[in-house]
């Protein structure tokens, strides 16, 4: 499926119409699920995810291989990706490495994120449902995960916030004209160079950073800078998710506005 | 002692006049032998035969391998956890935990003893070493109730050294027997550190300076992992002091 | 099964505390590699790789297989590595451990997608025959930077592969045997090496290269870079861990850039030694009647 990328030199516009700096549609929800501990709903352009935490529970489940943390709570993640997730049917088996290598980088990103000393002999599972693929997967996985931990009222350091970016140009064409380029679809995946950023809150810390195409280094530095700038925004938003959840919940008087520890909700 | 170094494979025939016959003490075969009924005794291991006319004893010194608890050996080993009555003890990497009791150290009672995090080490004691039981361990001599140097170790950092390496810096006269010059030229180069060897392939150094101990670690790995002599040990101290001034 | 003894206390105090005075346990500094050994086997595409303790074998083969139906033009290549026992009683055979998943995909990532080996090439008549080449990476000891030393492995042991030669003539396939004609190597289009930093520290300030298994276990952050000599990365990998300052990247990147030149000189070289070592006087010399023996 080759995409014409010369028309974006033209017009300086995108094959759906957007600018270099522009992010999808974002849209959140959060608690939607009664039976969980946590949970959210997140769509990033045609990308839609679903998050489900339980815990922290004290039971351990004890999975093989993995390093027993009896100080700590230990976080397992589950990533199923809907078979009707992407244009083509595709049969996706439960020892998939990519899916693995996914359900690592969460772990590990939650794992240094969350306050987990404060739970010991306990595990939290989050389990993701991928219901639509449509690019930035492992962007709005992380922040899907954000909510819904959020949700469940686990203390953490700051929000995970993830998007990513790419350079409008592949690797074998010219250089010095790539420009930068936020939160891929698809088809911009498909054929261009991008990287996924997760930093954490407001600040420039990167806490995951993989990139799995082929990209001049020179580039890097404009990538990286493009796609903490949209972390920022996505952070933004995510922040104003919870805010507006938080809000709804003390009206409709489901939490007493003292038990709101002060937090600002109207504005 | 035999003048000359006799090395023997398992299953090898031991020469008679290797095998000491004192007329009072009864023969004591040490690791890596085995006695076959009637009157053979079979090397079970690879190593170098040593023969101790004094004790009546004969084993075979074998620097590798997986260390095996054996009562009375002194051992380094990381706590692991705590259950009620005792501590669940790491030695080596794979086996399972040796069992210190909380109350076997010095002056160690119900309500007073001491209190070991999980990653505490402590420099302990084989007590009891049966097959198909855990090890036991204890920080105190339970003749005299006096620690004995035994108990936590604080602070320093642990290397990892191999079990005949251990063996040898642990002999009463390791310069002359076991041919380990190393930490005494670290010493009189005017080192000050404190060190402690466990027979499961641990060194224990300690100091005040991070320095000295990263000084002293790698100069006994180095011996033990290169297989260094006397002189060359020498030769090595000069060099780790030229480097640490 | 037990586990491995996980580092004490003390191990893990000293070892902070001497990064903080800049010093590491075997005495290197921050951004100072262990020693490196490359060695090529008597047969081609056979490569060891040391680092430091780190050992890691692998081994090129070639076979004529049916090509996938949906890349009829393109040639099989795989990468199959093996955590065994070997290494520690812990890793089970055929049950892959995470860290195995993770080895595995970033060599994927970084050789067999970037386009290193050019598969087209691969191929013999279109749709129904082409080459299959496997890589087969054994670790034999795991002292720390696997990642590092598999990957180095694996792009030595694929440039010096040959496979045998062959030739088409009408709707016949001829392959060669060795002493029929000289087989002939891969079609290799980039050599990548993976540069793995890793970070300690509240904040990650100390970044630390080729580190060994006690360092390893006590890192708070690690990123893996794949880079060859022009510059291209094939993949970046920094699955979670501390958070660390956007700069820190980019710094990075420089590092991973001139250490994946070195690495380059140092497999051209070997190969250069290694191909001296071979050849013995062409074709006069293979006809003479002189023998070893």
């Amino acid at each position: 499926m080759p995409l014409d990328t010369s028309t974006y030199s033209l017009a300086l516009l995108r094959v759906d119409g957007r600018r270099w700096n522009e992010l999808r549609r974002l849209h959140a929800q959060i608690r939607t699920q009664d039976a969980a501990d946590g949970s959210s709903y997140l769509e990033m352009g045609h990308t839609k995810v679903m998050c489900i935490v339980t815990g922290p529970s004290e039971q351990q489940q004890q999975r093989r291989g993995q390093t027993s943390q009896r100080d700590a709570a230990a976080i397992n993640v589950n990533v199923v990706i809907a078979g009707f997730s992407s244009v083509d049917r595709k049969k996706s088996g439960r020892n998939d490495k990519r899916i693995q290598e996914i359900e690592v980088t969460i772990a590990n990103a939650l794992a240094s994120n969350l306050h987990t000393h404060l739970f010991p002999h306990s595990s939290i599972t989050i389990s993701l449902h991928v219901l639509s693929q449509d690019g930035s997967l492992l962007a709005a996985l992380l922040n899907a995960t954000t909510l819904a931990l959020i949700d469940a009222g686990i203390p953490m350091t700051d929000y995970i916030a993830a998007c990513t970016a790419g350079s409008t140009s592949t690797y074998a064409a010219g250089d010095d004209s790539a420009d930068p380029l936020l939160d891929l679809n698809n088809q911009e995946e498909q054929e261009l160079p991008f990287l996924t950023v997760a930093t954490l809150g407001d600040s420039d810390r990167i806490a995951v950073l993989v990139c799995e195409s082929r990209v001049q280094v020179t580039r890097l530095e404009g990538m990286l800078v493009v796609g903490v700038d949209g972390c920022k925004q996505v952070k933004q938003f995510l922040d104003q998710v919870v805010r507006e959840k938080g809000a709804e919940m003390v009206r409709e008087g489901a939490v007493e506005k003292s038990d709101a520890m002060g937090m600002v909700l109207d504005e | 002692m035999a003048s000359e170094a006799v090395f023997v494979l398992p299953g090898d025939q031991i020469d008679p006049s290797l095998i000491p016959s004192h007329p009072k003490k009864a023969l004591r075969l040490g690791p890596g032998l085995r006695h076959v009924p009637p009157n053979d005794i079979l090397p079970t291991l690879a190593g170098q035969l040593i023969t101790d006319r004094q004790k009546n004893a004969i084993r075979v010194e074998n620097a590798g391998g997986r260390y095996q608890p054996r009562a009375g050996e002194l051992v380094i080993g990381t706590v692991h956890h705590s259950a009620a009555e005792v501590y669940y003890v790491n030695l080596s990497d794979y086996t399972t935990p040796a069992l210190l009791p909380q109350l076997s150290f010095e002056g160690a009672t119900k309500k007073t003893r001491p209190v070991l995090a999980a990653g505490a080490l402590v420099y302990a004691r084989v007590a009891l070493a049966n097959k198909h039981m855990d090890a036991e361990l204890e920080c105190v001599s339970s003749s005299t109730g006096k620690s004995e140097g035994l108990g936590p170790l604080t602070g320093g950092m642990l290397f990892s050294i191999s079990l005949g390496m251990a063996r040898r810096l642990m002999m009463p006269k390791s310069v002359l027997e076991g041919k380990i010059a190393v930490l005494e030229e670290l010493a009189s180069a005017g080192l000050q550190f404190e060190t402690a060897a466990g027979r499961n392939g641990k060194f224990w150094v300690d100091s005040e300076s991070v320095k000295t101990v990263i000084a002293v670690g790698r100069a006994v790995q180095e011996t033990d992992e290169k297989r260094l002599d006397v002189d060359a040990q020498k030769k090595l101290v000069r060099k780790v002091i030229k480097e640490l001034s | 099964m037990p586990r491995e003894a996980e580092p004490s206390l003390s191990e893990r105090t000293f070892v902070t505390q001497a990064l903080e005075e800049g010093l590491r346990v075997d005495g290197r500094k921050f951004d100072q590699f262990r020693s490196l050994e490359l060695t090529f086997g008597d047969e081609y595409g056979v490569a060891e790789v040391k680092f430091g303790k780190t050992r890691v074998l692998a081994k090129v083969s070639a076979e004529v297989t049916v090509p996938y139906t949906d890349r009829p033009f393109d040639g099989v290549f795989t990468i199959t590595s093996e955590l065994s026992p070997m290494i520690a009683p812990s890793y089970e055979v055929n049950r892959p451990s995470m860290e195995e998943v993770l080895l595995s995909r970033l060599l994927e990532k970084t050789i067999r997608r970037s386009g290193a080996l050019d598969t087209e090439s691969l191929c013999l008549i279109a749709g129904q025959k082409c080459w299959s080449i496997r890589v087969d990476l054994h670790v034999l000891t795991h002292d720390g930077n696997l990642t590092d030393c598999a990957c180095l492995a694996v792009v030595a042991a694929l440039r010096h592969f040959r496979k045998p030669d062959s030739s088409i003539e009408g709707e016949t396939l001829t392959i060669y045997t060795s002493a029929e004609r000289e087989p002939v190597p891969l079609s290799w289009l980039h050599s990548p090496f993976c540069v793995t930093f890793s970070f300690f520290g509240e904040e990650g300030e100390q970044i630390l290269v080729d580190t060994t298994w006690l360092e390893e276990q006590l890192r708070v952050s690690t990123c893996t870079y794949s880079i060859n000599k022009h510059g291209e990365l094939c993949q970046i990998a920094k699955f979670g861990g501390a958070a660390l300052d956007a700069p820190l990247f980019i710094q990075c990147a420089t590092g991973a850039l001139n250490r994946s030149k070195e690495l380059t000189d140092l497999v051209e070289r070997k190969l250069a030694d290694d191909a001296k070592r071979r050849d013995k006087g062409g074709f006069m010399a293979e006809l003479t009647a002189e023998n070893d023996r």
